[in-house]
């Protein structure tokens, strides 16, 4: 399966970005990596230019908060892309906060998996089992 | 390349003629520049002006450029904006395309059908191994549309079928790699054959071939191949922009280093044009402009004028216009206005202009609005060094630079 990822807004933590590129690839998905300080309409315009089945964006300064409230209204504006797997992990808030709080909060903005300070090899479990769970598709990993 | 003491070099703009002649005495160039006449064909005008000058050289040692055929009409379609269409527009503007229009394809269904000729129509989108992202929504579109030439740049998958449904077209290596990085020398040298074609076949500009043996190119194009070398003429520090505000088009030559953007190409310096901003043949396309942008009242009052300007048509008009042009041109660049591509201006050391601007306005009178600009709309006091080419020595270098290449029509 295809995944775009990277890391969203003024955000540079570079280490972090590799590190899910190299998981996702050890785990057999075909990666398109924007890598740092990614804006929103360029995660959706290399869905739409790679095929992509997954958009995994990650977010280390919390800066998520502020673009998350941000991504449906987004991807309302493209037709096809109702089959997208969106995933967001990281430290998805400023400041200190709980998963049982800011969990509901992004998936209110449109997100199916939401990771908030989950280690990565969890977070990309959740992933698999989350397709694994999905309706039969043509494409395989 | 060492340019010949015998050499006639002519530029032909959409306003005026500039010609370049090496001095009979003493070391200087001579450099004449005449307002265009347009009850005349470019041939018979230029000999009116110029004929004298003209026939004590040899057609060998005559070197024409021209950017007074308007360039290529170009509609570009494609998947995205961040990728598709940014990667075609620019290798479009790379290659001295002018005019270029854009329709994200997953609005096609709602796109206008464009009323005039378009020269060539681009088709991009998706890397190689995406698929179907094209169908019969395309063919639609563009079985209504006017095209000269269309050309095929997307996924692989999708050649076969666009080739099937258009069979003119033009299928080259997709401009998007599987890193979703441009690609842009096929459809560069295609566009640049292209409009080198286009500039050939125009009758106003065949006729000049009566003058010289050499092959004309379009004035863009010699611009850009002084840019590596523009060090050699001025002092100008890295990162610049080169500004030349014209007739009819501005064209702004910018170093990479001024953008922050997706796009990872080889070459040093892009090219970016803002089609109808011009002092004469878009006067009212750049009157239009003005109007439209809230700082230009206060501009005009630190001006000493009043809107009133913008009616007349005076040498005082004129000079007014030019100031307007720079502040506006700048405005489009910067995060003020978000455009195809915005500039890191606060990071520019150098801003270069060329072009009849030179001829009108004072060293200080460009410095004064440059100022106005970075004060009022960067609330900076960051100040680039103003660089005027008032003698046309970077269309000479570019143009001694593509000697001695001789015609091959």
């Amino acid at each position: 399966m295809k995944v775009v990822t990277g890391v969203v807004g003024n955000d540079i933590h570079v280490v972090a970005n590799r590190l899910i590129d190299l998981s996702l690839k050890a785990r057999g998905y075909e990666v398109f990596n924007l890598g740092v300080n990614t804006y929103l309409e360029e995660f959706f315009d290399a869905v739409v230019e790679t095929g992509a089945d997954i958009l995994l964006i990650s977010s280390l300064n919390g800066e998520a908060e502020g673009w998350g409230r941000e991504v449906k209204a987004l991807k309302a504006e493209y037709k096809g892309l109702d089959d997208l797997i969106m995933m967001i992990g990281g430290n998805l808030t400023v400041g200190t906060g709980s998963a049982d709080d800011i969990v509901p909060k992004y998936k209110n903005y449109g997100f199916d998996l939401v990771c908030h300070q989950i280690d990565l090899n969890t977070g990309l479990d959740m992933l698999a089992d989350f397709i694994q769970q999905q309706p039969a598709k043509s494409t395989a990993l | 390349m060492n340019m010949s003491n015998k050499n006639l070099l002519i530029d032909v703009g959409s306003t005026y003629f500039k010609l370049c002649a090496p001095a009979t005495n003493g070391s200087k160039t001579h450099l004449e520049q005449h307002f265009r006449n347009f009850n005349k064909s470019i041939f018979n005008d230029l000999m009116h002006k110029c004929g004298p000058t003209i026939d004590q050289f040899s057609k060998q040692n005559v070197y024409v450029c021209s950017s007074a055929n308007g360039g290529l009409s170009t509609l570009i379609i494609g998947l995205t904006h961040t990728f598709s269409l940014k990667y075609a527009t620019n290798i479009a503007f790379n290659s001295g395309i002018n005019i270029i229009d854009t329709i994200l394809y997953q609005d096609i269904g709602e796109a206008s059908v464009p009323s005039d000729l378009i020269d060539v129509v681009i088709i991009v989108g998706g890397i190689s191994s995406k698929a179907g992202a094209f169908n019969d929504d395309l063919y639609q579109y563009l079985h209504g549309v006017n095209y000269s030439n269309v050309v095929y740049v997307g996924n692989q998958h999708d050649a076969a079928q666009v080739q099937q449904q258009l069979p003119e077209v033009v299928v080259l290596p997709n401009i998007i790699d599987d890193r979703l990085h441009i690609v842009e020398e096929d459809l560069k040298a295609y566009l640049t054959s292209l409009y080198q074609q286009d500039i050939m076949g125009k009758e106003d500009i065949k006729d000049l071939y009566d003058i010289t043996s050499n092959q004309i190119y379009s004035t863009p194009y010699i611009v850009n191949q002084t840019l590596p070398l523009i060090d050699a003429s001025f002092s100008v520090v890295n990162p610049f922009i080169l500004l030349d505000i014209g007739g009819a088009t501005t064209d702004i030559h910018y170093s990479k280093d001024l953008v922050d953007e997706n796009i990872v190409t080889e070459n040093e310096f892009d090219r970016l044009v803002f089609k109808k901003l011009g002092v004469y043949k878009s006067r009212e396309s750049l009157v239009f402009a003005a109007k439209g942008n809230e700082f230009v009242g206060e501009l005009l009052m630190h001006l000493n004028v009043t809107e009133h300007i913008f009616e007349q048509h005076n040498d005082k008009a004129t000079r007014i216009l030019m100031q307007l042009a720079i502040f506006l041109v700048l405005c489009k660049m910067s995060h003020y206005r978000q455009s195809y591509i915005n500039l890191k201006l606060l990071a520019i050391n150098s801003i270069v202009l060329t072009g009849g601007i030179t001829k009108v306005l004072s060293q200080s009178e460009v410095e004064d609005i440059i100022g106005f600009f970075y004060t009022k709309i960067l609330t900076s006091s960051h100040r680039p060094v103003t660089i005027m080419d008032t003698d046309y020595a970077i269309w000479t270098l570019g143009s001694q630079s593509q000697q001695p290449t001789q015609t091959e029509r």
